[in-house]
């Protein structure tokens, strides 16, 4: 059970120098009439301004946006890898800024970056996690087995992850952040680089876990693919320009859009408020 | 608490395991630090036991010996063997292929000599020709004895005394004990050992730290429920077991390296044994957990592997030119030498060797430097890993 409020983080980004110019050069000089005041050294880009959103258990909650609407910041926060400026976040009941060791311990995060360590064969790579995670040896290794089973990995386990294809590492990485049976999954665009045989894979996996027999695992699932949405999502929240700007399933969002075709919604629903409000597009 | 020490463990075990299967690496590391000392040292002792061999042999090339029976005879009453030179010997010594220096006589050195106009002798050699170089001082030696005979000879048929030649007489007395003079030759053993130390540290710490970064399993590994000076723990402590290994390899492959000794002298001199070799671990230990550090903490900031190794080129600049200070003895030892790293454990080492006591401050000092060193660093990696992992 995740529960996330208002969150919101910005960043600073340096601006370059121009050429020749020091910063105590461009401040002596005088800005143009009409110019913007002299740009400091960094501005400010708000990633995330206001996202709210609830994943109950046994559900698959799909986490919808454009290419930078603040998926990836969201759940880096959610991981506790970020402190968030504002807003509150919840898993099973836990707040995550006050005990983030708690939290990652009930989570299962496979991240934008999931790299292995190449020298490792994929069990290695699996049990060093479940270790990390206080497991036994033992007791992680017979959880890989059964992880790896289900995923259809079973040949790949005593190979070196250096030869992985980007299918067996994504596969890898996934069974790495699962091997502690975590309660709660958050998976930020996992689909990436797969094929359509692994991708239906996954989504039969996901399945699975959602079900009572896989354990009704409360999945958080960030993309910007709308057939994944559709095909498997019970809700979905759609996040652009780092605010949530609608929840609900996908007929409840196609009737909030009056549309038929999802992708047309999603288009109508993401950027039509922030035209309304100026904020991009013309 | 129990389990953080428990991840340490853990992330030590990984990382131990991970370093230890870079083979390609390590092989360079062993070849390149391991080898290079014991390989240096024969090469040394080939020199010297070919310097010492030439100065036993007594052999003197002379070229125009017909001219000279008088100079033949004091050659031979100095046990000496006296050859005709080549007729092509200038270019052979030019090329190198001749390695003895050559002593020309002129066509009319005996008249000259009887008539007391001092026939000019020549030494032949090439100063870019080393070896022929080391017996030019020997062959001078000995034609300045029979220039002094003849001197002798002289004064003394003519009733006036041989002392009036020598109005004073030269001593040498070296102060030096073996053990100090072998120093000059296997100073530097130390340096060596300090380079395995470096470049043992160097590639794994550049893994642990920038090169994590780089294939992007920070990022997953930071979503562990880890604290993160447990993480930095474990990789700090694996680095330094890799730095210590190659330490520990390189302080014993000078142990057989001396066995094979060429040169007696050398091997005479050379006070190497597995207590020097023990000392010589004990003090790198702390300078192995400070590298360890000081290499994390400068790689932590670099997004890859490649950028990490330019960041890195200042401290192994510095590791590698401190203890030059020692070995071209510039301005002798200074207190200040103890509060260097590198510098204080080439001193302690070169200490060693010459068999001479170490004092409690001598130790303290560079330990209680390398500790500071390590403690800054891995404080300062545990503060950046969360940056570096989202960066």
């Amino acid at each position: 059970m995740i529960e996330v409020r208002g969150l919101a983080k910005s960043f600073a980004v340096p601006t370059p120098r121009r050429r020749g110019g020091w910063r105590w050069a461009t401040s002596l000089r005088a800005p143009a009439a009409g110019a913007a005041p002299v740009s400091p050294a960094s501005t400010r880009v708000h990633a995330v301004r206001d996202v709210s959103f609830d994943a109950p258990n046994g559900r698959i909650t799909g986490l919808l946006g454009p290419n930078g609407a603040g998926k990836t910041t969201t759940l880096r926060m959610l991981a506790a890898l970020i402190t968030p400026e504002a807003g509150t976040m919840r898993v099973d009941g836990i707040d995550v800024v006050a005990r983030p060791r708690e939290v990652l311990a009930r989570m299962g995060v496979l991240s934008d970056s999931r790299g292995l360590y190449p020298r490792l064969t994929a069990r290695e790579n699996i049990v060093y996690y479940g270790a990390l995670h206080g497991m036994e040896r033992e007791a992680a290794d017979a959880r890989a087995q059964d992880l790896a089973r289900m995923f259809d990995m079973t040949a790949l386990l005593d190979r070196r992850a250096a030869g992985f294809s980007q299918g067996e590492r994504m596969k890898t990485a996934l069974v790495r952040a699962l091997v502690h049976d975590p309660a709660n999954i958050v998976l930020d665009e996992p689909t990436n680089g797969l094929d359509v045989l692994a991708t239906r894979a996954l989504r039969d996996s996901l399945r699975w876990l959602r079900s009572p027999e896989g354990g009704a695992k409360c999945i958080v699932f960030s993309t910007h693919i709308m057939q994944e949405v559709e095909r498997l999502c019970d809700c979905v929240v759609v996040v652009a320009h780092g605010r949530t700007v609608a929840t609900g399933t996908v007929p409840e969002l196609l009737a909030e859009a009056d549309e038929r075709d999802f992708e047309e919604a999603f288009v109508k629903l993401a950027f039509v408020p922030e035209r309304a409000s100026g904020g991009a597009g013309p | 608490m129990k389990r953080s020490i428990a991840a340490v463990w853990v992330v030590l075990r990984k990382e131990l395991s991970d370093a230890l299967r870079d083979r390609r690496t390590l092989a360079t590391v062993l070849v390149s630090s391991v080898l290079m000392g014991p390989l240096v040292l024969l090469a040394i002792s080939g020199l010297v036991a070919s310097l010492e061999s030439r100065a036993e042999q007594r052999e003197v090339y002379v070229s125009g010996l017909a001219n000279a029976p008088t100079l033949r005879n004091f050659f031979e009453r100095q046990t000496y063997v006296v050859k005709e030179a080549p007729p092509d010997f200038e270019a052979r010594l030019r090329r190198s292929t001749f390695s003895d220096p050559v002593v020309v006589v002129p066509a009319d050195f005996e008249a000259a000599l009887v008539r007391g106009e001092g026939p000019v002798v020549e030494i032949v050699s090439d100063s870019a020709n080393q070896r022929s170089e080391a017996s030019t001082a020997r062959i001078e030696r000995v034609l300045g004895g029979f220039g002094r005979e003849r001197a002798v000879l002289s004064l003394a048929l003519r009733g006036v005394s041989v002392q009036l030649l020598e109005p004073m007489q030269i001593e040498d007395r070296d102060l030096a004990s073996t053990q100090t003079r072998a120093t000059r030759i296997t100073g530097m053993l130390p340096y060596f050992v300090m380079m395995a130390v470096l470049y043992g540290a160097l590639t794994a710490a550049l893994d642990t730290t920038a090169g994590e970064r780089e294939r992007g399993s920070l990022e997953p590994l930071l979503m562990n429920p880890t604290e993160r000076w447990a993480l930095v723990a474990g990789k700090w402590g694996a680095v330094a077991c890799v730095s210590v290994l190659i330490a520990v390899l390189s302080c014993f492959s000078f142990l057989p390296g001396q066995w094979v000794l060429r040169s007696d002298t050398l091997a005479a001199m050379f006070q190497y044994g597995p207590r020097e070799a023990g000392l010589f671990i004990l003090i790198l230990l702390p300078l192995a957990a400070a590298l360890a550090a000081v290499l994390m903490a400068v790689a932590i900031r670099s997004r890859s592997f490649k950028e990490a190794q330019a960041s890195s080129t200042i401290v192994v600049l510095a590791v590698s030119l401190l203890p030059l200070v020692n070995v071209f003895d510039l301005g002798g030892e200074a207190p200040w030498h103890l509060w260097a790293p590198a510098l204080a454990q080439n001193t302690l080492m070169t200490r060693v060797l010459k068999g001479e006591a170490l004092g409690v401050d001598q130790v303290l000092i560079p330990l209680v430097v390398c500790v500071t060193l390590t403690s800054v660093g891995v404080w300062y990696v545990a503060r950046e890993l969360h940056r570096a992992a989202v960066k």
